[in-house]
């Protein structure tokens, strides 16, 4: 897999496209409160898992489904390449 | 800044003010004086308890000591502040046992040994232990420690193991301690489940100062929802038989929903003390009222709770079935995470109260909920929902529309609540029938001003929730600290007696009944049942009521009221059961052979003897208090000691009182009583005669027990009421002819009692708990009186003493001995006043 990849930028626009349709990309920012500030819930988070599990063929752990591993694009991002490498 | 260009700033860059939890002075006293402040606002609205008083001044005092302590000090003090808060509350031996056991189960946490062996070993201690709390094995310790350490280790031991687990960095001892032991749970059984993780995450994560005021602005919020909790809870609820025209109905749904602000308001509190030492919680509940959709609602209210069974339930699951497909998982999930939920509330319930709680309604309404969730959560997964980042932009339209889904959900679970916490679904259903009484203006109030809270609540604002406080505006910071220090003084003032005194007598009165936590009418008459029968609205639901059930040991008393009565044929169902005795921890009680709490006597009293015949319940039986205490008892000494040189050589007071008798029972042991040949007939009401007699009618009716009484089954007739009827339908119809009911009752006793030449006295001896339990007291003197009873009313025999004087215990408002001799006093004084009167023979 491309080590380069992106994944803030991949998990940025998924979440702009996804869930936050029309919203001023500028202000979603890297270090944003996703769970903890109630962006996404648990339905969204179940969705950005599959994607990205789907997209990049990596496999996600049920107990990094929280707030220490999801909470920011910035958190997201370093699990994914965590996972990737 | 915009709190969404605020949010940005990272956690990496805190500064070191920050990262070192430092205050500085000025700030430090800012603090104080609002904590002062804050200590006087609880004392004035007596907030919750004695013992949660003296725990807040214990927290505050150690946050004026932790705040200035070295950072990597502070977790050690909290802890051993939070066991010396626990050493305050439960007394040392108490806090000893529940200490050790509580070290014991987290060492075993921590054995070298595999994770699945640990599990192994906490089940079988966490087994043991649950035989012990179900009374099959004996244990060295007090009851009382039982609700804290369950409500300490049953939900937290869960989420500490799974993370010890999955979390890979070390836990320290203070850590451990700080999360099991943390201080306010000495006074709180009610507690919300905390996450391991955001507890030590979240571990002053933010700047010191902003976290502290946090905590206050958490507190003062929950003290606001416990006293408008005491608003609904005294003003609002009503008993289902109360709900009679659709203006009720609404009432009743509304009030019974909104009792909830008593959980909301405790969980402000705790989690408000626990900023105080740096631990810096989300929120427990988000506005829960504006709810739009099921989905929504979970995720508002109780929000502890949710994503405790999201972190151990639902994720592991949905994740585990993933290759089913999302949909096929999340369904499956979802309901796996209702079920198990109502399976938590009835082993929550057994930690706390020793039984398992089983109930029908319990199971339906997780069903109903988690099905309604799973079908709100598959349109979302398919839909999804708007979300925004800072403030919401909507139109009229979207805003009409977003009002309209929040109204319907909030009647729905309304309705779905009002399902749950009825005390059986025959109750629930004819409480249905108001739909078909009148339809008055009043019908128009509550959705009325549930839908302005709606609209103004729907006004967009900030959505961005849980966000640290010095990453807000500046602007909102101090708006949240002047609307705190505000609501504070305002809700200090209001509660001096000389400010609002001068609003009149009824505002008067009005603020008066908030400053204090006391049981409501309803709880009150569900508590004088509970002495006699098992309650299951008690059992199931967080109430004050349920509080006062929870302290109250297994085995009080030493005896239950099924094996002091029998039940017999006829209309009074039940008598003492004869020639029995047993010693109690309040003394013998012995029973004679004609079913009397009394000495043995001869059928036929001699001829210089007075007799009188004493009827009524468990206060005249003398519940709790040994042979020969009750005031019936001293009062016959009195009279044999002070009079027995006058008209009559002798007095003998026949004690007729049977626990948990009502005033339509009193037929029956008075005809009984006249076999003795009275001289008169003392017949003593204690209270709620109108509500109690219906009762019993209801019960008998329901039961289809023979009602031996033409008069009172031609009421029956004319209120429309058949044999076989369920209890509440048949309260519904005879409220309206309560006062007539009791009237047959007194004029019957009056009559039949003369016919026997007897003389005719009605006491009145109020319960201990002054309050609720008098508003009927009125309308039964004038009864009594229009029936022809000489009446001595004993309403204020308790005045001017401290109610845990009088009374047996908190959980139970009988009388103790010296209650016992302040009325056998008092009453004497009564009968003296009227010796001509009650003291002759017929012929005189």
């Amino acid at each position: 897999m491309d080590a380069n990849i992106d994944f803030t930028q991949a998990v940025k626009g998924y979440i702009l496209e996804e869930f936050l349709p029309g919203e001023n990309p500028d202000d979603l920012t890297e270090d944003l409160p996703l769970i903890s500030g109630g962006i996404i819930d648990s339905i969204a988070t179940l969705k950005l898992v599959l994607h990205f599990e789907e997209r990049y063929g990596i496999v996600l752990e049920a107990h990094e489904a929280d707030k220490e591993h999801l909470d920011t694009i910035r958190d997201i991002a370093a699990l994914l390449a965590s996972k990737v490498r | 800044m915009s709190v969404t260009a605020a949010a940005t700033v990272s956690s990496q860059g805190l500064s070191d003010t920050r990262q070192q939890g430092r205050i500085g002075l000025v700030d430090y006293l800012v603090i104080l004086a609002q904590l002062a402040l804050l200590l006087v606002l609880l004392r004035q609205f007596q907030i919750e308890s004695g013992a949660f008083l003296r725990l807040a001044m214990l927290a505050f005092a150690g946050f004026a000591v932790h705040a200035w302590l070295p950072l990597s000090w502070r977790l050690p003090f909290f802890s051993l502040l939070s066991l010396a808060g626990i050493g305050v509350v439960m007394g040392a031996e108490n806090a000893a046992w529940l200490v050790g056991i509580g070290l014991v189960m987290i060492g075993l946490c921590h054995v070298p040994l595999s994770f699945g062996s640990r599990g192994f070993l906490l089940l079988g201690v966490a087994g043991v232990l649950a035989l012990q709390r179900a009374g099959h094995l004996p244990f060295p310790w007090s009851d009382a420690i039982w609700p804290i350490l369950g409500s300490m280790f049953m939900f937290r031991l869960i989420v500490y193991f799974y993370d010890l687990r999955h979390d890979k960095t070390p836990a320290t001892i203070s850590q451990s301690l700080a999360y099991f032991f943390m201080l306010p749970n000495a006074c709180f059984p009610l507690f919300p489940v905390v996450d391991y993780k955001t507890f030590r995450r979240n571990y002053f994560d933010d700047d010191a100062y902003r976290i502290y005021q946090f905590g206050i602005e958490w507190m003062v919020r929950g003290v606001v929802h416990l006293i408008l909790y005491r608003v609904v809870y005294y003003y609002l609820t009503l008993a289902p038989h109360e709900v009679s025209e659709p203006a009720h109905l609404t009432q009743y749904l509304v009030s019974n929903f909104l009792l909830y602000l008593r959980v909301s308001g405790l969980f402000h509190l705790i989690i408000g003390m626990l900023c105080l030492f740096g631990f810096r919680l989300p929120e427990t509940h988000n506005r829960f009222l504006l709810a739009s959709s099921f989905t929504d609602f979970w995720r508002r209210i109780n929000i502890y709770w949710k994503e405790f069974m999201q972190k151990v339930f639902y994720y592991p699951t949905v994740f585990k079935l993933r290759k089913l497909g999302t949909e096929k998982a999340l369904v499956i999930a979802t309901l796996y995470v209702f079920l198990m939920t109502w399976f938590l509330h009835a082993y929550q319930w057994f930690w706390l109260r020793g039984t398992m709680l089983l109930v029908v309604q319990d199971v339906l309404f997780w069903t109903i909920l988690g099905l309604l969730v799973v079908g709100n959560s598959l349109y979302e997964m398919k839909h999804g929902r708007a979300r925004s980042l800072g403030k919401p932009t909507r139109g009229w339209r979207d805003m009409a529309v977003l009002v309209a889904k929040t109204y319907a959900t909030f009647w729905f679970i309304c309705v779905l609540w009002s399902f749950w916490t009825a005390e059986s679904l025959p109750t629930w259903f004819a409480m249905w029938a108001a739909l078909r009484g009148d339809y008055t203006i009043e019908v128009l109030l509550f959705p009325t001003l549930i839908l302005a809270v709606i609209v103004i609540g729907s006004i967009p604002g900030d959505s961005l929730r849980n966000v640290r406080a010095s990453e807000q505006s500046e602007r909102a910071w101090q708006r949240g600290r002047m609307a705190t220090l505000a609501g504070m003084m305002f809700l200090i003032g209001v509660s001096v007696e000389g400010v609002h005194s001068q609003f009149g007598r009824d505002v008067g009165t009005f603020v008066h009944s908030l400053r204090s936590g006391q049981l409501s009418r309803l709880d009150t008459a569900k508590l004088e049942r509970g002495y006699y029968e098992s309650l299951l609205s008690v059992d199931r639901f967080n109430s004050q009521l349920w509080e006062v059930y929870m302290n109250k040991p297994k085995n009080w008393l030493d005896i239950d009221n099924a094996n002091l009565k029998r039940f017999v044929g006829g209309f009074a169902q039940t008598e003492l059961i004869p020639s029995f005795a047993q010693t109690t921890r309040f003394g013998t009680i012995t029973i004679n052979r004609f079913g009397m709490r009394d000495k043995d006597y001869e059928i036929e009293p001699a001829a210089d003897t007075y007799r009188a015949a004493v009827l009524g319940a468990s206060l005249v039986m003398g519940w709790g208090v040994g042979d020969g205490e009750a005031f019936e008892a001293l009062i016959e000494d009195r009279l044999n000691r002070e009079w027995s040189d006058g008209t009559f050589a002798r007095f003998e007071l026949l004690n007729m009182g049977v626990p948990g008798h009502k005033p339509p029972q009193q037929l029956v042991m008075m005809e009984r009583a006249l076999e003795f040949e009275p001289d008169a007939i003392f017949y003593v009401a204690s209270g709620r005669e109108v509500t109690r007699t219906l009762d019993y009618i209801a019960e008998v009716v329901e039961k289809r027990v023979e009602i031996p009484y033409e008069g009172l089954t031609q009421l029956l007739e004319k209120a429309n009421v058949v044999p076989g009827m369920d209890g509440a339908t048949v309260m519904q119809r005879l409220t309206p002819y309560g006062r007539e009911v009791l009237a047959y009752v007194y004029e019957r006793v009056v009559s039949e009692a003369r016919a026997r030449g007897a003389a005719t006295v009605w006491i009145f001896l109020p319960q201990v708990r002054e309050g609720s339990w008098q508003e009927e007291t009125r309308e039964a003197v004038e009864i009594a009186q229009s029936a022809g009873f000489t009446i001595i009313n004993l309403e204020d025999v308790y005045r001017g003493h401290d109610i845990d004087d009088v009374r047996l215990a908190p959980w139970d408002d009988h009388p103790n001995a010296f209650g016992h001799r302040l009325i056998a006093d008092r009453l004497f004084i009564g009968l003296e006043a009227q010796r001509d009167l009650i003291f002759r023979r017929a012929d005189d």
